[in-house]
């Protein structure tokens, strides 16, 4: 069959105040009518910037060039007017953050219908049923009450579902969804995504998918090409590029999803952190004439962390997971016993800054949990400071120095600011701030997820390496299963504050008793499906 | 889209700092170095100029009375002997005095004995310098020299005969001294305020803050007439009064700042290595607030210094014969019919001075946004 | 909306209560008084004149006396126009400053919204850079030097327009004070809508309407402008106090009959109940246009309720 979209030689290059940078150097693409075909890469490889370059929503500062065809007209350097026949209409579009992708200030009937008037010329009036009939096909609840909503009347996943309904109201032949699962929670994302193919198969569009997510690709795509730094790597079927990679760096990404089980804890292993009937209650301040609010953040957990054990806490967002590992360590005013080896550990914060040394957190944001203003060294020797304040500004030096030697790091690096760094080696400094105490327990509130899949991998190894070498004892928060199961020997499962299932991780992977526990399964579980067989454990 | 250079890339062992970052991105702003260089050279005036001019700002020159800025020396050549046979009628001498290369010479004959006291009328004349009388040995006869004298009022003078470009000077003086002191007075008073209001929260920065709304709700500059109306009419006074109005936005700023900062992962990273209250404003809130403190300020800078010169204007601000910006364009207002260079060359210095700390603020402000990198 | 627009007038009740307090013990704890003359009054006519005035009573009694009259909408007599009482130089005043004020705010909105938005469109060109350039100067160059400045140029120079004065009736002589009272606003309002331009376009719900194909004129009008006139709409609402309640540097040099001069000239007069009327005034127009702000917001955001 002949491609509709035919890209050949395409480059874009934007003017930077250092000068010209190019996201894509000429790469070759194609799409036939009805078929799937994925665009796979981490940030950064200029996946998005192909497609935006198609679309003619490049920034300002940015220039194509090359050859993109959609049944022979040249989309490159297309003017306006010509463009805007094609996009909308034949070419549609969904992005990656369904929050902001609307207008807030009109009705979302009123947004939908636009495409309908300026490409069909439908008056308001008559795109109306047309409107309500694409709410009802994507699923919207009461879409003849919904076409009047705002934007922000909507969750994320319903938004993103007027998005789809708005992509597909002239019938389009290429759908290009960037990244359209990646902002909204686990088990929303797997309703997207289902819907989407459902959609496919009814409605018979191409799709064009830009993921980072190499599940969805091997779920979805019938083709797939492979990006790094604006280059196709690698392309072909699915199932042949799962099956046989070529590229060594397709090999890595495959390799990258997390991999390995972790053995619990001997029997004996003395329990160091124990929490019974952990509560977080948050009280919003009510006016004169309202009634205060409450939030039960975390609602009576009961938790015992063994030496050597990592526990993993799941969940969707707003589940209370990262809320019960600082009230854990009373990071925030909790109520509930808690003891650290036996001793109590009690909201008073002077009496805890002791205890502090060997009970530390990192953080799931490595942009956001480096201080801007001070140089590595000194945000890494910060402990040092608080807890051995004896020791010599050389002897701190000295120290921050085989810190940053145990992550992986240049001790060299000690006098750069975190902003020279990238996100994964801004992670290993935030480890080395915490190992600099030698702690004993470290609460770890996803410490990967705002990382690239390849990097997620070193950081997941290097975690693994820290903890059998110092017998640490991890409280591992994330709502990406894949890398629970990879790291963590027990789980609690956690939905509005409270615990609605554990037990040993493999027990829970292989029997969740609980629908909730599948639903947040099934994107991990999909992603790791296409491996022929997992590695032997690792020992602890 | 974010362009990260490859980590292998980076090579520096030594690393640069926000600041140092900040300052490549200043230097390269040309409006905003060219303002740096505008301040720096009217600062400079400011300080020395008042020294360097050839006349005192108070000096009253009562035969230059509006006279208009002019390169070339005052007096022309064509008033100079009718300024000179004026002076001759009042000391009630008679003769043809002779204009030659810069000096009038006259020749005198009189029945009477000369009186040398009429060298009087010429020496408080400010058109001749060193008149001399030579007598002959009868003192009958003899000859009056007296050299004209070069004087330059590049600025004009006003109208009573004052030289405008030492007056606009001391404007200068004046202005950037408020500026400067008022800001320092806000930023301390406003730094402190909001800092411990946002650091400690809770009911005592809803007190604090209650307290900044109401006096925010009081008429800002009819607060400060007030102060200066019945206060009196000094210099400190008026810095302490628009020092003690503007502190509000900073402290509003500073609040702000250290609110979002303490929800920050790195003040709540510090809580966990143990930190304890004061470190963490120390090493941690202070520092980061820094930034958009420092860009304030030179946003408040130019607002004092509008504040003085409004005040002078409305004739509440410094006083005669000390002068200021606003008090020069206010009397170059009231003279702008016969003489627009009172007017024009005190405008167009406080333009200048705004115009530039304006420039300086918004580079600065561009510099040390994050957004911009 | 009526229960929001009840409940924060009632909250702007305590507001200008505790302003004429503060303004009033201000006033009367600072040194000097009305009838000081160069030359003292006779104490028996010092004594009447200040029984005529109110002013013999302890200052607690006259302070509840004041806030008395106050609630009656009664300012009091002006102590330096013997003649007048405060509502009476209000009423001839307050409507000369309105009307330049409110010209003057309808032609800094509009020209301030077009420029900022041509601006934005056209976004580091030349025009661009013009707008700029002529923004900063109306920001940084105060009223007073743009007053007579305008006065001498139209004025002396060129003759073009009356240098001063005032007219009820001929508009020609409004032309300069407006001008002068809008310049800066057209200068804040274009810098305003020219940020906020800017940021719309390059917002994602401004590439969704790109990227279905909408004509330019939609996009940019429809879904970036709406979205700028925001942050115009909260900065217009003091604004336009300020404007409406007149100013001091224009009505001087202009020689109109406003109420902006009011509150230089009483202090400086000593003339108490004019200072306190002029803060009570502008105290209430700043809180009703806060209001209107307010509630015209809920009309262009539908994210803002108040209910």
């Amino acid at each position: 069959m002949e491609p509709i979209l035919d890209i050949k030689g395409l480059r874009v290059t934007f003017q930077t105040n250092d000068g010209p940078v190019e996201a894509v150097r000429g790469i070759d693409l194609s799409v036939k009518p009805g078929e799937t075909v994925a665009i796979v890469g981490e940030s950064g490889s200029g996946k998005s910037q192909a497609t935006m370059a198609l679309m003619g929503l490049l920034a300002r500062n940015g220039k194509a060039t090359g050859s993109a065809l959609y049944r022979g007209q040249e989309l490159i350097g297309m003017s306006e007017r010509n463009l805007n026949k094609v996009r909308g209409d034949k070419i549609t579009m969904i992005f990656q953050e369904p929050m902001t992708s609307l207008d807030p200030l009109y009705r979302i009937g009123e947004q939908l219908a636009e495409p309908l008037r300026f490409h069909r010329g439908l008056s308001r009036a008559k795109a109306r049923p047309r409107i309500v009939e694409l709410l009802k096909l994507v699923g919207i609840p009461e879409p003849e009450r919904r076409i009047d909503s705002y934007p922000h009347e909507l969750s994320g996943g319903q938004r993103q579902r007027v998005m789809i309904a708005m992509a597909l109201a002239c019938d389009p032949d290429i759908l290009i969804a960037d990244e359209p699962t990646t902002a909204l929670d686990v088990t929303i994302q797997a309703q997207i995504l289902t819907l989407l193919a459902e959609l496919q198969q009814r409605l018979g569009m191409a799709i064009l998918f830009i993921t980072h997510d190499l599940g969805i690709v091997q779920r979805f795509a019938d083709r797939v090409y492979v990006m790094r730094r604006g280059e196709v790597v690698e392309t072909g079927a699915t199932a042949d590029l799962f099956a046989a990679p070529a590229h060594p760096y397709t090999r890595m990404l495959l390799d990258a999803e997390p991999a390995g089980r972790k053995l619990p804890p001997p029997e004996n292993a003395p329990v160091l952190l124990d929490g019974q009937n952990v509560e977080v209650v948050f009280r919003s301040s009510g006016g004169l004439f309202q009634p205060a609010d409450e939030l039960r953040a975390v609602d009576g957990i009961s938790v015992a962390l063994h030496q050597g054990q990592t526990i993993g806490i799941v969940g969707e967002s707003g589940s209370g997971k990262s809320t019960l590992g600082r009230a854990l360590l009373r990071l925030l005013p909790s109520a509930g016993v808690i003891s650290y080896k036996g001793r109590e550990l009690t909201n008073d914060p002077a009496a805890m800054r002791p205890m502090r040394r060997e009970l530390q957190l990192v953080f799931q944001d490595p942009f956001g949990s480096l201080s801007p203003r001070m140089t590595v060294g000194r945000i890494i020797t910060e402990g040092l400071m608080i807890h051995e304040p004896a020791l010599s500004a050389r002897e701190r030096d000295v120290r921050a120095g085989e810190a940053l030697a145990e992550v992986g790091l240049e001790p060299g690096m000690r006098n750069r600011y975190p902003h020279e760094f990238s996100g994964g080696q801004r992670q290993r400094i935030a480890i080395a701030r915490t190992m600099i105490l030698k702690p004993k327990v470290i609460v770890l509130d996803e410490p990967t997820s705002a990382l690239d899949r390849s990097v997620q991998k070193q950081i997941v190894d290097l975690l693994r390496d820290l903890q059998q070498k110092h017998g640490l004892s991890y409280l591992f928060i994330s709502h990406d299963l894949a890398v629970v199961r990879a790291l963590a020997d027990y789980i609690l499962v956690m939905k509005q504050g409270r615990v609605v299932e554990q037990g040993q991780t493999e027990a829970i992977f292989d029997h969740p008793a609980q629908d909730y526990t599948r639903t947040l399964m099934a994107a991990a579980l999909e992603t790791t499906r296409f491996r022929q067989e997992d590695p032997a454990p690792v020992l602890p | 889209m974010t362009v990260t250079p490859d980590p292998a890339e980076v090579v520096a062992v030594s690393g640069r700092s926000l600041w140092q970052d900040a300052w490549i991105r200043l230097r390269r702003n040309r409006a905003a170095v060219a303002s740096a260089v505008v301040l720096i050279l009217l600062g400079l005036v400011g300080l020395f100029g008042p020294m360097l001019s050839p006349h005192d700002h108070a000096r009253v020159y009562p035969q230059f009375v509006r006279v208009p800025a002019s390169l070339e020396a005052y007096p022309r050549a064509d008033v100079v002997l009718p300024s000179f046979e004026r002076e001759m009628s009042r000391a009630r001498i008679e003769g043809e005095p002779v204009l030659e290369d810069g000096s009038v010479t006259l020749a005198l004959q009189q029945d009477e004995p000369i009186d040398e006291r009429i060298l009087r009328y010429f020496q408080r004349s400010d058109l001749f310098i060193n008149p001399r009388l030579d007598l002959a040995p009868d003192g009958l006869s003899g000859t009056l020299t007296a050299e004209v004298g070069q004087l330059h009022f590049y600025f004009g003078t006003d109208a009573l005969g004052r030289d405008l470009m030492s007056r606009v000077f001391i404007g200068v003086r004046i202005s950037l001294a408020i500026g400067l002191l008022a800001s320092f007075m806000a930023l301390v008073i406003g730094v402190s305020y909001g800092a411990i209001s946002g650091y400690l929260g809770g009911r005592v920065d809803n007190v604090m803050m209650r307290v900044v709304d109401i006096l925010y709700s009081l008429p800002f500059i009819f607060f400060v007439i007030l102060l200066v109306v019945f206060f009196g009419r000094n210099l400190v006074i008026i810095f302490i009064a628009i020092g003690a109005t503007e502190w509000l936005d900073m402290a509003r700023i500073v609040r702000g700042q250290t609110l979002s900062l303490k929800r920050q992962e790195f003040v709540q990273a510090a809580e966990a290595l143990g930190a304890t209250k004061a470190g963490i404003l120390r090493r941690h809130i202070i520092p980061n607030t820094l930034g958009p403190v420092v860009v304030f300020v030179t946003l408040l800078v130019p607002k004092a210094i509008l504040l003085e010169s409004l005040l002078s204007f409305l004739g509440l601000g410094v006083q005669e014969p000390l002068t200021s910006l606003g008090l020069l364009i206010s009397e170059g207002a009231n003279n702008m019919r016969g003489a627009p260079w009172l007017l024009f060359f005190p405008a167009l210095t406080l333009t200048a001075i705004l115009f530039a700390l304006n420039f300086l603020g918004d580079g600065l402000r561009d510099s040390l946004d994050p957004k911009d990198r | 909306m009526l229960r929001y627009t009840l409940r924060r007038l009632a909250s702007a009740v305590p507001t200008v209560f505790i302003i004429v307090t503060l303004t009033f013990f201000m006033i009367r704890l600072a040194p000097g008084g009305p009838f000081d003359l160069e030359r003292p009054l006779d104490p028996l006519i010092m004594a009447n004149l200040n029984r005529a005035y109110n002013l013999d009573g302890s200052l607690w009694s006259q302070y509840l006396t004041y806030l008395g009259n106050l609630l009656q909408g009664d300012l009091g007599p002006s102590f330096t126009r013997r003649d007048f009482s405060v509502n009476d130089l209000f009423a001839t005043g307050l409507p000369v400053s309105i009307l330049l004020g409110s010209l003057a705010l309808l032609l800094a909105t509009v020209i301030g919204v077009i420029l900022g938005a041509i601006a934005a469109l056209r976004q580091n060109s030349s025009l661009d850079y013009a707008i700029v350039g002529l923004a900063t100067f109306g920001i940084t160059t105060p009223n007073f030097v743009v007053a007579p400045l305008l006065s001498l140029f139209f004025g002396v120079l060129l003759g073009w327009l009356p240098a001063g004065g005032w007219s009820q009736t001929d508009p020609i002589y409004w032309v300069l004070p407006v001008l002068t009272l809008a310049l800066p606003q057209v200068a804040v309002i274009a810098r305003l809508v020219r940020g906020a331009t800017v940021e719309a376009l390059r917002s994602n719900h401004v590439r969704t309407a790109r990227a279905y194909g909408l004509p330019a004129r939609t996009v940019v009008i429809k879904h970036a402008l709406r979205a700028a006139m925001l942050p115009a709409v909260s900065y217009l609402g003091p604004t336009a106090a300020g404007l409406l309640t007149g100013s001091v540097v224009v009505e001087t040099i202009f020689g109109l009959p406003g109420i902006g001069r009011y509150f230089v000239q009483g202090a400086l007069g000593r003339d108490y109940t004019l200072v306190m009327g002029t803060v009570v005034v502008i105290a209430l127009f700043v809180i009703v246009f806060n209001l209107i702000v307010d509630l015209l917001y809920t009309f262009l955001d539908p994210r803002v309720r108040y209910d």
